[in-house]
C-alpha cells in the first residue's frame, strides 16, 4: 500500500480542515478574547499555522501527476518565512514598549483617542 | 531593459545604503536622504525605457509577474509618492531624532530612508504581482516594513502603541488573507490568477460556499490594507501615532498598491458571472458603510492627522465604489485616476501637516488658527489640498469624483451613488473647517505660531509642484487620463 492510500484509509481531507478550523478559530479566539499582548501574538501564529494545515492537507489530498501538489508546499514555506519576520519585528517592538511603558496589557494602550 | 530589473535594483539600492550607513557613522545622516531621493528618481527614469517585449502577459516569469501598462503606471505613481515621502522624511529628521533613545544626536534616523526604499519595492512588487504567493509575500514586505516605521518612534509612548495596535491588526489581517488563498488552493488547485480566472469559468455552483469564503477572507486581508469597513478600527490610531511622513506612505500608497491587487482579483473573478455578482454586492455594501463611517467620524475631530485618517477612510469608500462597479469596463481607468489626485492632495495637505506640525509640536487643528496670516503660501497650498480632496471643481480631486461616480452610474449603483453625494456633503463641512481655522478664526497666544514657518529649498519646491498640478490638472485632465490604459 502507497503512502497516498495509507493516508486516505486512516484520515479524511475533512478531519484535517477540521483541526485546521478549530485551531484558526482558537486562535481568533485568542486575539478577541486576552488582554496580553504576547498572547494576542500568539493566537495570531495560531492562526497562520491554520493555514499552513490546512495548505498541506490540500496537498496531500489533491494530488498532481500521482505526487502531492507542490506548490502549497512551497507556499508554506513562503508563509513560515514571514511568520518568523513577523515576529522578529513584532517581539522588538513589544520589548520596545514594555521599556517605555512597563506594560503588556492592551488596557494601558490608551494614549491615542480624541 | 527587463521590467523585472527596477525592483532588483531598488531593493539592491536599498541594502548597500543599509550598509554604508551601519558602517559609516560620521556622515550627516540626511545625505542618505538625498542618496535615496537619487535613486528613486532614477528608477522612476528606468520605467520608461522597459522593454516593451517583456510587457506582455505571455512574457511569463512563470505566472508570478506581470509588467503589463497597469502594473508599470502604478510603479511610476509608487515611486512618484516615495521621492515625496523621502522629501518629507528629511524635512522630519530632527522630529524623529528628537524621540529616539540614542547617545549621538544623528543617529537612529538614516534608517527611515533605505526602509522607505523597501517598502517602495514591495509595492511595486504588489502592482505586477499575478500569483497569490506573489500577492502575499510582497503585501507582507510592505506591511512588515510599515511595521518599524510606525513604531520607528521609540521614545514617544503615541508611535510605540500605533506601532503595537498596526501589528497585532495587521498579522490578524494577514493570516485571514492567507487562509482565505489556502481555501482557494483547496477548492481550484491553483494560485494563478490568469489560471483563476479560466477555471472559474466553467465551475459547478456545489464549489460556491467554499470559493466565497475563501474570497472573502481575501477581500477582509486586502480591505485592511486599503482602510475599508469591516478593518478600518486601526487607521485613526495608526494614522495619528505614527511619524507624518510615514503616515502619508501609508494613505497613499499602501491603499493604491491594495487597490490593484483588489482589482486583479476582481478582474480574474468577472469570468464567471454568478459568483462575481455575489462578491461585488458585497463589495458595494462595503463601500457604501465606509463612505458613511469615514464621512461621518471626521466630522466632530480635532486633531487635523485624525481627521486625514477619517478622510483616508472616505476616500477607500469611494474608490471601492469604483471597484463595485467593475462591469460597466471603466472603472479601472476611473480608480487610476482618482488615485492620481489622492496622491496629489493628500501629499499636499500632509506635507503642510508636517511643517505645521513641526514647528509647533502638535497636529491639533488649533495650531492651525491664524496660519493665513502668519504663513500665507502654506495656507493657501493647504487650501488648494483640502478643496481637492473635498472635490471641488477646478481641482484634480474633482475629476476624480467625477469619473468615480459616472463609471457606478453606468454600473446601475444607484444608492451607492446616493451615498456618495451625502459622503462628499459632509465631507465639506470638516475639510472647510480646517480653511475656517487657517483664515478666519484668531490666532491665540500661547496656541499659535509667532513668526513665519520656515521650511527647506527642496521641501518648498515640492509643495509648489504639487499645488501647481493640483489646479493644472484639475483644468486639463487629459494628461493624465492618457497614461491611463
Amino acid at each position: 500500500m502507497d503512502i497516498a492510500n495509507f493516508a486516505e484509509a486512516s484520515a479524511t481531507l475533512g478531519h484535517y480542515l477540521i483541526v485546521s478550523g478549530l485551531l484558526f478559530g482558537i486562535g481568533l479566539m485568542a486575539v478577541l478574547l486576552r488582554r496580553n499582548i504576547i498572547i494576542l501574538f500568539m493566537g495570531v501564529e495560531m492562526m497562520l499555522n491554520a493555514a499552513n494545515l490546512s495548505l498541506v492537507a490540500f496537498s496531500r489530498f489533491h494530488p498532481v501527476g500521482g505526487g502531492p501538489a507542490v506548490d502549497s508546499q512551497v507556499f508554506l514555506f513562503f508563509i513560515i518565512t514571514v511568520a518568523a519576520a513577523e515576529v522578529a519585528i513584532g517581539l522588538a517592538i513589544i520589548v520596545a514598549l514594555y521599556r517605555a511603558k512597563q506594560t503588556m496589557h492592551v488596557e494601558d494602550l490608551d494614549s491615542l483617542r480624541f | 531593459m527587463n521590467p523585472i530589473l527596477l525592483e532588483a535594483v531598488l531593493v539592491c539600492y536599498a541594502f548597500l545604503l543599509l550598509l554604508v550607513e551601519a558602517f559609516n557613522s560620521r556622515m550627516p545622516r540626511r545625505y542618505f536622504g538625498w542618496a535615496a531621493v537619487v535613486g528613486t528618481t532614477v528608477v522612476f527614469f528606468m520605467t520608461f525605457f522597459v522593454d516593451s517585449s517583456k510587457m506582455n502577459p505571455e512574457a511569463g516569469y512563470y505566472g508570478f509577474y506581470a509588467a503589463d501598462t497597469l502594473a508599470i503606471l502604478f510603479k511610476r505613481f509608487i515611486l512618484l509618492v516615495s521621492v515625496c515621502v523621502l522629501i518629507m522624511a528629511i524635512e522630519f529628521a530632527p522630529v524623529l531624532v528628537r524621540y529616539l533613545p540614542v547617545e549621538k544626536p544623528d543617529a537612529g534616523s538614516g534608517e527611515m530612508y533605505s526602509l522607505v526604499l523597501f517598502a517602495c519595492a514591495g509595492m511595486m512588487w504588489m502592482a505586477s504581482a499575478q500569483n497569490f504567493v506573489m500577492i502575499f509575500v510582497s503585501v507582507e514586505l510592505v506591511t512588515i516594513t510599515f511595521y518599524v516605521m510606525v513604531a520607528m518612534m521609540r521614545g514617544n509612548r503615541a508611535s510605540l502603541e500605533a506601532g503595537i495596535k498596526f501589528l497585532i491588526l495587521g498579522a490578524i489581517a494577514t493570516s485571514l488573507n492567507v487562509y482565505g488563498i489556502a481555501w482557494i488552493f483547496g477548492t481550484l488547485g491553483t494560485t494563478e490568477l490568469p489560471e483563476i480566472g479560466a477555471i472559474l469559468q466553467s465551475i459547478d455552483s456545489s464549489l460556491f460556499p467554499s470559493l466565497l469564503f475563501g474570497f472573502g477572507l481575501i477581500f477582509a486581508g486586502i480591505s485592511f490594507k486599503v482602510a475599508a469597513f469591516p478593518f478600518q478600527f486601526w487607521v485613526p490610531d495608526v494614522y495619528q501615532g505614527a511619524p507624518t511622513p510615514v503616515t502619508a506612505f501609508l494613505s497613499v500608497g499602501s491603499k493604491a498598491s491594495a487597490f490593484v491587487v483588489l482589482m486583479r482579483v476582481l478582474e480574474s473573478m468577472l469570468s464567471n458571472s454568478e459568483l462575481s455578482s455575489k462578491i461585488l454586492f458585497m463589495l458595494s455594501l462595503v463601500a457604501g458603510v465606509t463612505i458613511l463611517m469615514g464621512n461621518l467620524s471626521a466630522i466632530p475631530q480635532t486633531n487635523f492627522k485624525r481627521l486625514l485618517a477619517y478622510s483616508s477612510i472616505a476616500h477607500a469608500g469611494y474608490l471601492l465604489m469604483g471597484a463595485a462597479s467593475i462591469v460597466s469596463g471603466n472603472s479601472g481607468p476611473a480608480i487610476a485616476y482618482y488615485l492620481m489626485a489622492y496622491l496629489i492632495s493628500n501629499m499636499l495637505a500632509f506635507g503642510v501637516l508636517l511643517v505645521v506640525g513641526k514647528s509647533t509640536g502638535s497636529d491639533e487643528l488649533v495650531h492651525f488658527n491664524g496660519l493665513g496670516k502668519k504663513s500665507p503660501w502654506l495656507a493657501t497650498a493647504l487650501t488648494l489640498a483640502v478643496l481637492s480632496l473635498a472635490g471641488l471643481p477646478f481641482t484634480v480631486g474633482f475629476f476624480g469624483k467625477f469619473f468615480i461616480f459616472s463609471s457606478a452610474l453606468q454600473a446601475q449603483q444607484f444608492i451607492l451613488v446616493g451615498i456618495g453625494i451625502l459622503g462628499i456633503g459632509c465631507g465639506f463641512y470638516y475639510y472647510l473647517k480646517v480653511i475656517r481655522a487657517m483664515f478666519w478664526l484668531p490666532a491665540s497666544k500661547e496656541q499659535s505660531i509667532s513668526s513665519p514657518i520656515e521650511i527647506s529649498k527642496p521641501y518648498a519646491v515640492m509643495l509648489i509642484l504639487l499645488s501647481i498640478s493640483l489646479i493644472i490638472f484639475g483644468v486639463y485632465p487629459e494628461p493624465i487620463f492618457n497614461l491611463i490604459p
